[in-house]
């Protein structure tokens, strides 16, 4: 017995020794050092579910941050609150050498509430705190546990999301009672899963990657589920405060979201749903009638976000919205379905990932993390609308390129289904310009344009005609880079159909807008529609070429040309034809007038990551041309 | 100048009181009516009244307490007014939350034509008042008026009780949104003296004052009251400028210092600055300030090893610096105190502006230097009230050391400053010299430094229709400091030169070096050999060159015909270009570039560039210069003038010709 427990501590002791990490910064792999301004020497995390209320995250993490760059991967941001208990943290620090040189404990954080720049209230707390090193490289070391009192959703594992950051060992590992069941993705994986048991006969579930480079962003990239190792975790069955549920696939979380967080929301004071009939009363067409109650919604509401526990899923009741003319996105698309029900007209409550890039959930594995935003679609035969409720000024059935081109769940009373939003083709975001100017002997430009912006360009000034007119003046002469530019007269007019258009009439001059030089004048020949900013290089480049979206430009511009001149040089003929795109100039005197026109198309659609050089070079000729000067000579 | 930067001390009128108070008149149908104010019809929203009230008084705890009441009434126009909806009140407290601001008896109306065209109204629901803590020493009460819609007119009030008695509450007249009437009346107990300042250019339409008998009384001790109300009429929206300094230099609005104030149980007076005298000694004394500067003996042992056999005083400071800007790392709290004395800042390696810079003071004074504290007030913080001391105009603190007939400004929070340069927000107005044997001064901390930058050029084109050669940078002042921090921004040097070399795609780096990165005191210099695919080959009779290849200016940044507020660089820049050209034989260049010379009246700023042409090759260089830190609204055309002669200069083109 004796000799057993003294074998027993030699083996703990032993143990102890080995777990005493070295953290050196001298020891990280030299190939991770390129590009990286942190390395995760070692990242463990546990998940254990304990319960469907009862959940703990056990966290153990080991950074070298080596400049000024990686001070925030060491900052440690956690959640305190209702929902998420932190049950202690406490860490340690390290010089370059591994030799440890300060500590922390909780009562180092600082507690505040989560505040984001979208909503005036939500109930997450976080606790913060930044280690305050003054000499690079170092390390700091910590472990917490959080306990989360729900179990709809689990953080997913991304090792290595953040750019700049090298990943030495993470290790995941997910834990629960046997008759827990789970789905889980792996995107990206060069592993797979190990399965397990541990001592407490909880399966378990492990992943692991070692030695992964920092990544550089790169320009024009997909959307990084397509390149970063993640693994997704989803219950089959869980509570979340309060409300249980379980789903395996789109259609029954669909039918859980309808059946647990939107039925019964919807109702609305009689006198609400009389004025409804009233307004729609002698429409006939179905989707008219859906745009005057969406109007009359636009009206009526504005966007302020409150999110306040099950809030954060659960939308406002139809009749707080009434009464309140506020909401966030749920409670906005929940009162616009519920206005409609009233007319009759049936919509379903989407959820959708909203912002460029696109991006889609996941066709075979449905999880609620996968989105937030909401929208409204409106289910005509062969039509199929969709809605964003959270604007007062978008076009009825507009999605612009926040929610375009994309699956979205419509959480409907029979489940849930994957829909496809509008999609915005580059013939359909036009841009097109007309432009008669003269130019004068002194330099001066004047005359006329038009423009009309149309599908996802009409995004390009839509904002513009809400301002004030001293502001919208101010806003023009930005957008056009023409020097001295002064706007005599102009005008907006919106056509707010589905398919949006916007026409932008402009009378201006600007001086000096050509330059005379003893008889010589140079003028830009692009005035109206430059491209200076062209995308930078990219050495070694790793993902494809990806372009969000994709649009046409038509530009005609007419120069009459001062008396007694002629055009001595001007930018030659171009015509580029690529997969991504074309590009066109070209430029004609016709008498006293040099017409110049331009038209550029880009295609949006993944592209292969060879293909990028040629994507800089197509630009870069795009922006040599159009900034190209005409060369007026006097004549003899 | 149309609002010239203006504050003024406010003598109390003399005029008969008029009975002062909050409006109660009820909203009317005109209210709701009104499509758009008169005076200013581009408005997405209109304060139809505004009124405040501050007083100094007992509350029910026993405490005295700052009282503020608040009432406003706004009329929303349209969609992008409703905004002027939601309101956020800032509440200071300490770390511990023991003193705190509180808001209370908040209580709003929504004022609304239903969809029936009737006069409604809705309620707020107090439930729906949020508190938000934002850090540690400061959070926002929120809240959302409920049934708003273009047309509508909100009306809110609440109180604000503040155990912070020394920083009587300011009162702004002037809103992103203008204002019809906006009223601030105030009681100070004559236990408590302030002096009361106007800033803005805009004057009060009516200001009263009478004498309140014996309108404070806590245990016994008792006093009268001053009460004086302060009005103004049609105030127009505040719009900024690009390049502005602090929007809190010319927004209307009147703020009170304290000037002493008696404990009205005790009688004790506290002076708290009448003279700078009275500062001087204050702030000498102060444990958070002068007494941490005299902590020589505690940087002594610290500071030893660093100035070991260094004998010049210059270079004793230097080290000295170097060594505590190395050391510390700046926790963005900003201030003039040495918040937790600098022993625990120095062993933490952290701590805020006044921490940082007064122990980099204790510590040349440990080295026997001449040193002295500067107070003053950021770029964002605002100008200082030079017509009496404020203290708390001051939020900033840096060092000076006197070497010689020399002296130095420092600022240890930022390591990639060099030896006496200071960051760009401090660079305002004036700063306040503070010395422990002699009575503080001013000195001019706008336009202290300049930035210089020179760009050099030799190229050379090649028969094959390329351009190779070397491209040389030279950065100083604050330019070599700005670059310092660009260059930083990369994990290395060679990430650094990777990026130049992407950002132009027609432009191959094929060696660089940088020299002086981390010498601070020295020219930064970078150097690149490149090579330029600037023509696809030479089979062209005309080739056209623009000099400005590198980096050319086509856009002015000054678009407004006029403006209203002075342009604040904060500093002085010159940048220069010396383009060497060398071209093929048989090329001759047809149109040379003018050479020119534009210049600002009263030498405020020149651009000049000049040509010389050598059998096959040409020398072109030009210089920008601006000599002045602030340019006023009248120096403005001048000034856009000057880059519209810059982008005319810029944009002419050269043709090269085969002969």
């Amino acid at each position: 017995m004796k000799a057993f427990i003294i074998m027993l501590s030699l083996l703990v002791s032993g143990i102890g020794a080995k777990a005493q990490e070295n953290y050196a910064t001298s020891l990280i792999p030299k190939e991770l050092l390129s590009y990286a301004s942190a390395v995760v020497r070692n990242e463990e995390v546990n998940i254990e579910v304990k319960d469907l209320d009862n959940t703990f995250y056990h966290v153990k993490k080991a950074i070298t941050v080596l400049n000024k760059n990686g001070v925030r991967e060491a900052s440690i941001v956690l959640e305190d609150d209702k929902t998420n208990i932190l049950k202690g943290v406490k860490g340690l620090i390290y010089n370059e050498f591994g030799k440890p040189i300060g500590k922390f404990s909780e009562s180092d954080f600082e507690k505040t509430d989560y505040v984001n720049g979208f909503s005036l209230f939500e109930d997450t707390k976080i606790k913060h705190y930044t280690p305050t090193i003054s000499e690079y490289p170092y390390t700091v070391t910590y472990e917490y546990t959080t306990k989360s009192k729900q179990s709809l959703f689990f953080d997913a594992w991304e090792p290595n999301s953040s750019t700049g950051v090298a990943v030495e060992k993470s290790t995941f590992v997910f834990s629960c009672k046997p008759d827990f069941n789970i789905r889980y993705k792996e995107l990206n994986m060069p592993s797979k899963v190990v399965t397990g048991t541990n001592k407490d006969k909880e399966n378990t579930y492990t992943w692991q990657l070692t030695n992964l480079k920092a990544i550089k962003s790169e320009p024009y990239s997909p959307n990084d589920n397509k390149y970063l190792s993640c693994v997704k975790i989803a219950p089959e069955k869980f509570n979340y405060l309060g409300v249980s549920g379980s789903f395996d696939n789109w259609n029954q979380m669909g039918k859980w979201v309808y059946d647990k967080l939107l039925v019964s929301r919807g109702g609305l004071p009689s006198s609400t749903a009389d004025r409804m009939k009233q307004l729609t009363e002698g429409i006939t067409d179905p989707k008219l009638k859906a745009k005057k109650i969406y109007e009359y919604m636009q009206d009526k509401t504005h966007y302020i976000s409150v999110q306040v526990g099950i809030g954060g899923f659960q939308p406002f009741l139809a009749s707080d919205v009434d009464q309140q003319n506020y909401g966030d996105c749920k409670a906005l698309v929940n009162y616009t379905q519920a206005l409609l029900k009233t007319v009759n007209i049936d919509s379903y409550y989407c959820l959708v990932k909203a912002d460029a890039p696109k991006q889609s959930p996941l066709v075979d594995f449905a999880s609620m993390d996968q989105f937030n935003h909401i929208i409204l679609c409106l289910p005509f035969k062969n039509d199929t609308t969709f809605l964003e409720c959270t604007s007062q000024k978008i076009p009825f059935g507009f999605l612009g390129d926040f929610t375009d081109d994309r699956l979205v769940l419509a959480c409907t009373p029979q489940g849930g289904k994957l829909l496809h939003t509008t999609q915005y083709k580059p013939q359909n975001n036009l841009q097109q310009c007309k432009a008669n100017f003269a130019i004068n002997a002194d330099g001066t430009l004047s005359g006329d344009m038009v423009t009309n912006f149309k599908g996802l360009q009409y995004d390009n000034r839509s904002f513009l005609a809400e301002e004030a007119p001293k502001e919208q003046v101010k806003m023009l002469q930005r957008i056009y880079a023409i020097n001295n530019l002064e706007i005599d007269k102009y005008d907006f007019k919106l056509d707010k159909s589905v398919q949006p258009m916007l026409t932008e009439t402009i009378k201006l001059n600007a001086r000096d807008y050509g330059s005379n030089n003893n008889g010589k004048i140079d003028f830009l020949v692009n005035a109206t529609n430059r491209k200076t900013n062209t995308p930078h290089e990219v050495r070694n480049r790793h993902y494809d070429l990806y372009i969000n979206s994709g649009f046409i430009d038509e530009d005609e511009v007419t120069y009459t040309l001062p008396k007694d001149y002629h055009v001595d040089l001007r930018p030659a003929n171009i015509t580029i034809n690529k997969p991504f795109g074309s590009f066109s100039m070209s430029t004609a005197v016709i008498g006293d007038q040099l017409i110049y026109k331009r038209k550029l198309q880009i295609t949006d659609g993944t592209y292969s990551k060879e293909m990028y050089q040629e994507f800089v070079d197509f630009y870069q000729s795009v922006s040599e041309t159009d900034n190209t000067n005409v060369t007026l000579v006097k004549n003899n | 100048m149309k609002k010239a930067l203006l504050i003024i001390i406010l003598f109390i009128g003399t005029q008969r009181f008029a009975h002062a108070q909050d409006f109660d008149k009820s909203v009317t149908t005109e209210d709701l009516e009104l499509k758009k104010y008169a005076k200013d019809t581009a408005a997405h929203a209109v304060f139809l009244d505004e009124f405040g009230n501050s007083r100094i008084d007992v509350v029910s705890d026993d405490h005295v307490r700052l009282i503020f009441n608040y009432h406003a009434r706004i009329k929303i126009f349209d969609a992008k007014g409703l905004e002027s909806g939601t309101i956020t009140i800032p509440i200071h407290h300490s770390a511990d939350n023991e003193t705190a601001e509180e808001v209370d008896e908040i209580v709003g109306t929504t004022y609304y034509r239903d969809d029936d065209g009737l006069m409604r109204s809705a309620p707020l629901d107090i439930k729906k008042v949020y508190t938000v803590k934002d850090y540690k020493y400061r959070s926002t009460v929120k809240f959302a008026l409920p049934a708003l819609r273009p047309g509508c007119v909100v009306d809110f009030k609440y109180r604000l009780m503040s155990p912070y008695l020394d920083g009587f509450r300011s009162w702004d007249f002037q809103d992103e949104i203008p204002k019809i009437h906006s009223k601030y009346e105030v009681h100070i107990p004559a236990f408590w003296n302030f002096n009361a300042s106007l800033r803005g250019g805009i004057k009060l339409s009516n200001t009263s004052s009478e004498l309140e008998r014996e309108c404070f009384s806590s245990h016994g001790a008792k006093c009268d009251c001053s009460h004086i109300v302060y009005e103004m009429k049609d105030i127009p929206a505040f719009i900024g400028e690009d390049y502005m300094t602090s929007p809190k230099n010319f927004i209307a609005a009147i703020y009170f210092e304290e000037v002493e104030w008696t404990n009205p149980y005790t009688s004790v007076k506290t002076v708290v600055a009448k003279t700078w005298k009275d500062i001087d000694h204050l702030l000498k004394s102060d444990e958070n300030f002068g007494s941490q500067f005299k902590r020589k003996e505690l940087m002594k042992d610290r500071i030893t090893p660093v100035i070991t056999g260094k004998t010049d005083e210059l270079e004793k400071a230097k080290a000295i610096y170097t060594y505590l800007q190395k050391w510390y790392k700046w926790n963005n709290y900003i201030g003039i105190y040495s918040f937790e004395g600098i022993k625990k800042a120095f062993d933490s390696h952290s701590g805020s502006i006044g921490d940082i810079n007064i122990s980099l003071a204790a510590a040349l004074r440990a080295a026997d230097l001449n040193v002295e504290l500067v107070v003053l007030s950021t770029r964002e913080n605002g100008n200082i009230n030079m017509l009496y001391p404020v203290i708390s105009d001051f939020n900033y603190v840096i060092a000076k050391v006197n070497i010689g007939e020399k002296s130095y400004l420092l600022d240890a929070t930022d390591p990639l400053l060099s030896f006496g340069l200071l960051p760009l927000d401090c660079l305002n107005d004036k700063g306040r010299v503070i010395s422990l044997d002699k009575p503080s001064y001013w000195i001019e901390l706008s336009g202290l430094q300049k930035e210089s930058s020179t760009r050099a050029l030799d190229l050379t084109l090649l028969d094959n229709g390329k351009i190779k050669g070397t491209i040389i940078n030279y950065y100083s002042g604050y330019d070599a400091y700005k670059k310092r921090k660009a260059i930083k921004k990369f994990n290395s040097v060679d990430e650094y030169v990777e990026s130049q070399d992407e950002k132009f795609p027609k432009l191959k780096i094929l060696k660089s070096s940088i020299t002086n990165l981390d010498s601070l005191e020295l020219p930064l210099s970078e150097t690149f050999e490149v090579e330029i695919d600037a023509f696809d080959n030479l089979n062209h009779n005309r080739l056209v060159f623009n000099p400005f290849l590198w980096e050319k200016i086509t856009t002015n940044p000054f678009k407004l015909a006029e403006r209203d507020y002075p342009v604040d660089w904060g500093m002085a820049s010159d940048s220069r270009l010396v383009l060497s050209m060398h071209l093929p034989a048989g090329y001759t260049i047809e149109s040379p570039p003018q050479s020119v010379a534009f210049k600002m009246p009263g030498n405020g700023g020149m651009y000049a560039s000049s040509f010389e042409e050598g059998g096959n090759s040409f020398t072109f260089s030009n210089i920008i210069k601006f000599t002045k830190p602030i340019y006023t609204s009248e120096e403005y055309p001048y000034l856009k003038e000057l880059y519209n002669k810059i982008i005319l200069t810029e944009k002419a083109d050269m043709v090269f010709k085969k002969k």
